[in-house]
């Protein structure tokens, strides 16, 4: 039994990101706040009600400051429904991704037919919480002063320039791309656009980590619902089908102790997701990869297989903006768009269906049938991402 | 009272059963390591358990301290009030080095000026007090 074309999404809620409670006497909104409201905007575009999920799904993605073990159920009584199948996220900013495939495999084996994939944080309102290093990062990478995801990612970046001679004019193009997205998406939170001298006049954080490389930390919630593809036909919107997926967890090019850092677990996953959905390389027209920074974005883009490895040539002549070649982060990313801790990666699914649906305003892509959402988590010690998952997303069953 | 920089102390590793010989190597000046008794893989950072096999046959061997920079970061900014102890010594080097005899180690290389520093590098492990009785294997050009 397959889970291709068995499911859709028929339901999206965003949240504004913002990032109050990050000056002393800003209001701030809670986590609850946040959760309750991103529900709410995905039940409302799906046109079902909180009644509609009691007996249903829940699926709640853990977040940096709120991973208590039940998490799921503390989920539920926020909202108020009465699940039947609860499912979690426990994958970090892969989990929106998983999820798909998690809600999906429920669904299709007919345990409910409803599911509210659901996210929420908020770092800069609630101070405090936990945190929790894990023991590699504690014993062997803080002593040393390795400061977090952009120091870890600043070995990637580093390593994957060497190999690939890739400069700061590949990075820029980039994220000068996102930008531009960003500044015809009304929900995104950075909107003026940046040249590349911008880029290469951002502040150094971690060489060769820039600012405009990195992602930027917010408060928000997001929410899908999923539901059988039979089910789907008759919902207020168009349907979203899944049509593929692939999670892989643990990965490892070479030995564990000395793994390719510049080759992800997105190499695994996304093969999986293309041989479920059939569907080609040339008929994707929107990648929304996760974008913790911007050389991750490029290493992805590899590890899919749209271009060979370390293809500067590719990443010179491809137009990506969402009239281009090859249309990617065209919500603008988490970069421009904000990230809610784990929340943050959900933005990618979000923005899939709005493209497929034609709901994107001066930013959609044209003649799209077809996307991919991936998402990453965890930066595991001496490698790369932990957690891995695509999905490809499409208009027909 | 406000603290000053000098007061601020850095993070220290938490010792364990299982990662102790490691820190007590370090300390008699030796870089130890667990090697797989059933597999023969190396495995770093230190497990109860082969992160291969999931054999629990694990020994403990001293490894040259000889090693190539894999790659390498110049850190310029603090982030975190965890590890606000460092901010006096910015810009300084983190790197992952690949010791000769397979393991990648995450340290600082020292003794060499931030911007002479280069992937593929010839290292060795140096010594160094970290405070507190637990001393930090870094590493220096060769």
């Amino acid at each position: 039994m397959s889970i291709t074309r068995k499911t859709a999404v028929v339901g999206i809620g965003e949240t504004p990101t913002d990032r109050l409670g990050g000056k002393p006497g800003e209001p701030r909104k809670s986590t609850a706040e946040y959760l309750a409201w991103a529900a709410r905007l995905a039940m409302e575009d799906a046109g079902l009600t909180k009644k509609d999920f009691d007996g249903q799904g829940l699926a709640a993605i853990y977040t940096t400051n709120h991973s208590q073990p039940f998490w799921p159920e503390e989920v539920a009584a926020i909202l108020g429904i009465t699940p039947a199948v609860s499912l979690a996220g426990g994958n970090g900013g892969a989990s929106s991704v998983s999820l798909l495939g998690h809600a999906a495999a429920a669904i299709t084996a007919g345990l409910c037919d409803l599911v509210l994939v659901i996210a929420a944080a908020a770092p800069f309102s609630e101070h405090g919480g936990h945190r929790g290093a894990t023991a590699d990062t504690r014993d062997y990478e803080m002593p040393f002063g390795v400061m977090g995801p952009n120091c870890k990612i600043s070995f990637v970046m580093s390593r994957y320039m060497h190999e690939s001679g890739m400069t700061e004019e590949h990075f820029g193009k980039i994220a000068v791309t996102g930008r531009y997205h960003a500044s015809l998406n009304p929900n995104a939170y950075l909107r003026k656009p940046i040249t590349i001298e911008d880029y290469k006049k951002s502040r150094l954080i971690s060489d060769p980590i820039r600012l405009l490389d990195c992602v930027l930390p917010a408060n928000g919630g997001k929410a899908y619902i999923m539901t059988s593809a039979e089910r789907a036909k008759s919902m207020r919107k168009p349907p979203v089908y899944l049509l593929g997926w692939g999670e892989c967890n643990n990965a490892s090019v070479g030995p564990r102790y000395r793994a390719n850092p510049l080759i992800t677990g997105i190499t695994q996953a996304g093969k999986r997701a293309f041989e479920m959905s059939g569907v080609s390389h040339k008929d994707i027209r929107c990648l929304n990869l996760y974008d913790d920074y911007i050389p991750i974005v490029m290493i992805q883009i590899e590890d899919l297989g749209f271009c060979g490895r370390n293809d500067k040539g590719f990443f010179e002549k491809t137009d990506f903006t969402f009239k281009g070649d090859l249309p990617i982060q065209t919500s603008g990313g988490m970069i421009n768009c904000g990230q809610p801790s784990t929340t943050g990666g959900m933005l990618h699914v979000i923005e899939t269906v709005r493209q497929i649906r034609g709901e994107a305003g001066a930013r959609q892509v044209p003649n799209i049938k077809f996307g991919i959402s991936t998402g990453v988590g965890a930066v595991n010690y001496g490698k790369n991402f932990g957690c891995t998952a695509a999905a490809i997303l499409g208009n027909e069953a | 009272m406000a603290e000053t920089a000098k007061e601020i102390s850095k993070p220290l590793p938490e010792i364990t059963p299982v990662n102790q010989p490691f820190w007590d190597g370090a300390r008699a000046g030796k870089l130890m390591m667990q090697k797989c008794a059933d597999c023969g893989t190396w495995v770093f950072c230190p497990r109860p358990v082969c992160g291969d096999c999931s054999s629990a046959t694990l020994n403990w061997l001293q490894l040259s301290g000889k090693g190539k920079i894999f790659s390498f970061t110049v850190i310029r900014e603090v982030v975190g009030h965890a590890l606000r102890g460092f901010a006096p010594d910015i810009p300084y080097v983190t790197a992952w080095i690949d010791l000769d005899e397979g393991p990648r180690f995450c340290s600082n290389i020292i003794g060499c000026p931030v911007d002479k520093v280069k992937i593929d590098m010839d290292v060795q492990v140096v010594f160094e007090d970290g405070g507190n009785g637990v001393t930090l294997p870094k590493f220096k050009p060769r």
